[in-house]
């Protein structure tokens, strides 16, 4: 195992590099021991954009990353203005996410240790995202709320590891939103997420009646979607009826369910069901403090109503913006960092990765709050 | 950045703004809502008030719905158990609109209190003895006969609750109170140590706080309801844990016929807890 | 639930029930062996506007906190604007059914011309032109039977078993029945009858 290389007490330089799904992300990060300051030097992502209708698929996804990976290194490192011999370790993301890009980016992160002779952090995705969102707001010790299309799930500190309280029983939360702008064949441009937060924005004439589907501090997604798409198919006869035999032809009280009330019943639903289960982690562990992190934490809906919560409770709401709460490879950078600043390193030989891994697993040898 | 909570003084529902004998007294702020104590029609009947406040950030025909939903599916799982025999507060009144419930005042304390002081003074004596005092509980020793005798009135609890179809949801040792035994009222005739130790095991197990209880008869459901329960147990009481599986599992089978299969599942989930992993 | 016993019996008994606003004041009266329950029941349905009371039929009722509590319910919901009947009073017969249903409410709790014993209540809102004086007053000149207090030990005398087994769906019980102590088996069927109430078949 190769010891930590510190270069005589000056910042701690490291490259993180992020491909768990449809994001490439490299990031590069500086942590001043003296100072104990943060520094983001380099944060560049590219995201794999797949026609409305559809989603990314692993080959196609793994291909963009491949493609790209080259390009985005050399773009984040021209962006700090480091050299790799400045470079401390090469920061990876070794799970969980979708098998065929982690690879990809986990084999250009060995051929940057072999190139450059640096040694390699394997780096926990959702700790990633935890420990960019407690470096960027300033929250010490949160409920975090971690939200993005392969994960939902509410976690909290204690001794050392990232509990899971509380998890999505099927699908992510993200994935239901996606896969029903699918449905809608909303634009996956910049995200379908944000393309539905807009629509949402623009509809809540009615509240259409939708599962609720929280068991304790569980829950679940895949009803709602069901429910939403047969609400979406509704609509869409709806449209033919009134297309055939014009206005006026729907049944007296029918009400006329538009795509903008669907996005809007669907965001309040999903939303009001993370809350829930966020509060009673909060209530359970005694904490005031919520920090949500994830692609779908940009959502200023799902924030605003958190921020009311957590008022409530006393306390406050730290989120991100998109350039942090959104797959990036800073954060890995920086998890990864804090892992080697405590002698943490992973041998070529172990520098796998792997689709499941979860946040519990993780050692948090950095806090010992 | 606010680090601590600040004391917080909430509204009271409407109902508890008219005039009453005692002031209302604000017992627990959960995150399903708030217990009050306060008393029903007459001074002299005290009573749990448990108000689901409106959730402000929730769409109002959202939360109406919500609070509505729950306050009555607690409500009816209450008053089910109650004729069925199993011992839970009875309900005085419901006014879903509103979102309270009033319910009969349980006296004594959670079994959690109990176990937990139990363990403490068991531990003393232990080092008064000269020993570590941090040894776990067997159960076998003759000292543990009250715990023992503890865990098999709540595995009868559960047993009776579970039979009769219902799933609590939200097992801990916080959700079970210690009631003194009341009466007139005949005390089970196992599960009942018989006065030897120094009576804060006593009581008759009333199992409280069905927020998240439901009505069910499938096993699974019946399993998941006792992990929940083994998990609290542990972490709340770690050096009983052994316990746990011994005395609970086998009092348990005694209490309800379909037992071995809910078990077997609970082995299952078990298994799954342990490795339940997630896509990414 | 003991209260102690008033004595000597008032005519009409004025209750301080916890959580209700001054604006209401609750009377109440009970009546044995009554002998012009016809008389009653007609001014009910004749609507007679100096006959607002809630007339119970006593045999449909196992105790004062059964009485209180529906009394208490009708308030609340009046308050809440939500009353499903015409006034307070037939709010309070109504809300001693386990069900929604209204005209099975009456039928079974209210006063019928067979009525032999019965609990009277009068719910004064203020701003209102009476006091307990005249309601007691009016019930003395109406009321043909012997006045009682409204007491457990009382109550349990005109209780019919049968009816309120079958009211409130209490024959599935055999825990209760098997209960030795009385005190303990009337106090746990009273318990069962207020939960019973409080859903109202919801």
């Amino acid at each position: 195992m190769t010891k930590p290389t510190n270069t005589g007490g000056g910042p701690l330089i490291a490259l993180g590099c992020e491909g768990s799904a449809n994001k490439l992300g490299i990031g590069i990060i500086s942590h001043d021991p003296t100072t104990g300051k943060t520094a983001v030097l380099a944060n560049i992502r590219h995201t794999f954009v797949s026609p409305p209708g559809t989603g990314f698929l692993p080959k196609d996804t793994a291909k963009h990353h491949r493609t790209f990976f080259a390009r985005i290194a050399l773009a984040a490192l021209r962006a700090a203005k480091v050299t790799p011999s400045q470079l401390a370790c090469i920061c990876y993301t070794k799970g969980p996410g979708m098998g065929a890009p982690l690879q990809s980016v986990a084999v250009a992160a060995r051929t940057l240790s072999l190139l450059w002779d640096r040694p390699l952090v394997g780096v926990n995705h959702c700790v990633g995202h935890i420990e960019m969102g407690r470096e960027i707001t300033g929250a010490t010790n949160p409920v975090v709320l971690y939200v993005s299309g392969g994960n939902t799930q509410v976690i909290a500190y204690a001794e050392q590891r990232y509990r899971i309280f509380g998890e999505t029983l099927d699908i992510a939360v993200g994935n239901c939103l996606d896969r029903f702008a699918r449905t809608l064949a909303i634009s996956n441009d910049p995200a379908p997420g944000y393309n539905i937060e807009l629509l949402a924005r623009k509809g809540g004439a009615v509240l259409l009646d939708l599962p609720y589907a929280v068991k304790g501090m569980d829950c679940s997604f895949s009803g709602i979607l069901g429910a939403a798409d047969i609400l979406a198919a509704q609509m869409r006869a709806q449209d033919k009826i009134l297309e055939t035999e014009g206005p006026g032809a729907l049944k007296e009280g029918e009400t006329r369910i538009t795509p903008e009330d669907l996005c809007f019943s669907l965001q309040e639903t999903v939303y009001a069901m993370l809350v829930e289960i966020t509060e009673r982690a909060m209530a359970h562990v005694g904490s005031a403090q919520v920090l949500i992190v994830g692609g779908v934490g940009c959502n200023e809906r799902l924030q605003a109503m958190m921020g009311s919560m957590a008022a409530e409770r006393g306390g406050s709401v730290y989120a991100t913006d998109e350039r942090f709460c959104i797959d990036n490879g800073i954060m890995i950078a920086h998890a990864g960092l804090l892992a080697y600043e405590t002698g943490f390193v992973t041998p070529l030989a172990e520098s796998t990765c792997t689709q499941r891994f979860r946040t519990d697993e993780m050692l948090i040898k950095w806090r010992d709050d | 950045m606010t680090d601590d909570t600040e004391p917080q003084q909430f509204p009271l529902p409407a109902i508890l703004t008219y005039p009453s004998s005692k002031t209302p007294e604000l017992i627990t702020q959960g995150a399903e809502g708030r217990l009050y104590k306060t008393t029903y029609l007459l001074p002299s009947v005290p009573c749990a008030l448990k108000y689901r406040p409106p959730k402000p950030w929730r769409h109002p025909v959202l939360d109406a719905r919500l609070t509505r939903h729950r306050i009555l599916s607690e409500a009816r799982v209450l008053v089910k158990c109650r004729r069925e025999g199993v011992a839970v507060p009875a309900v005085y009144a419901v006014d879903e609109a509103a979102g309270w419930l009033a319910l009969e005042w349980v006296a004594g304390a959670p079994v959690r209190v109990g176990v937990n002081e139990w363990l403490r003074r068991r531990r003393d004596s232990e080092r008064a003895a000269g020993r570590g005092g941090d040894a776990v509980v067997t159960g076998d020793a003759p000292g543990d006969a009250d715990l023992v005798a503890l865990m098999r009135r709540i595995a009868g609890a559960l047993g009776r609750m579970h039979k009769v179809g219902i799933v609590h949801g939200d097992l801990t040792t916080s959700n079970m109170m210690l009631r003194p035994w009341g009466e007139g009222r005949e005390r089970p005739a196992n599960g009942h140590a018989g006065g030897q130790g120094d009576g804060l095991l006593e009581g008759e197990i009333v199992l409280i706080d069905f927020g998240l209880a439901g009505q069910s008869t499938s096993d699974e459901d019946r399993a998941v309801d006792l992990y929940v329960l083994e998990r609290a147990f542990a972490s709340t009481h770690p050096r009983a844990e052994a316990l746990f599986s011994t005395v609970l599992e086998s009092a348990y089978r005694e209490a309800f016929k379909q037992a071995p299969i809910v078990l077997k599942k609970l082995e299952e989930v078990r298994m799954r807890g342990r490795k339940r992993s997630m896509l990414g | 639930m003991k209260e102690p016993e008033k004595a000597p019996p008032a005519w009409l008994e004025t209750i301080r029930l916890e959580h209700v606003p001054e604006t209401h004041s609750v009377h109440v009266a009970v009546f044995k062996d009554i002998e012009n329950a016809e008389f009653l029941h007609q001014q009910l349905l004749g609507r007679n506007a100096d006959f607002e009371y809630a007339f119970i039929d006593a045999s449909s009722v196992v105790s004062r906190l059964q009485v209180l509590s529906a009394i208490f319910k009708s308030i609340t919901v009046q308050l809440n604007g939500a009353m499903k009947t015409p006034n307070i009073h037939s709010e309070i017969v109504s809300s001693l059914s386990p069900t929604k249903n209204i005209s099975e409410a009456y039928r079974r709790y209210g006063i019928t011309p067979t009525s032999k014993n019965i609990i009277v209540v009068r719910v004064l809102i203020s701003p209102s032109t009476l006091t307990a004086e005249d309601v007691e007053k009016h019930l003395v000149d109406n009321v043909q039977g012997v006045s009682r207090p409204l007491d457990d030990k009382t109550l349990s005398g005109f209780t019919d078993w049968s009816k309120i087994r079958k009211y409130y769906k209490l024959n599935g019980v055999g825990w209760v029945d098997a209960l030795k102590d009385v005190g303990v088996k009337s106090k746990e069927m009273e318990m069962l009858v207020l939960g019973g109430m409080s859903l109202r078949g919801l």
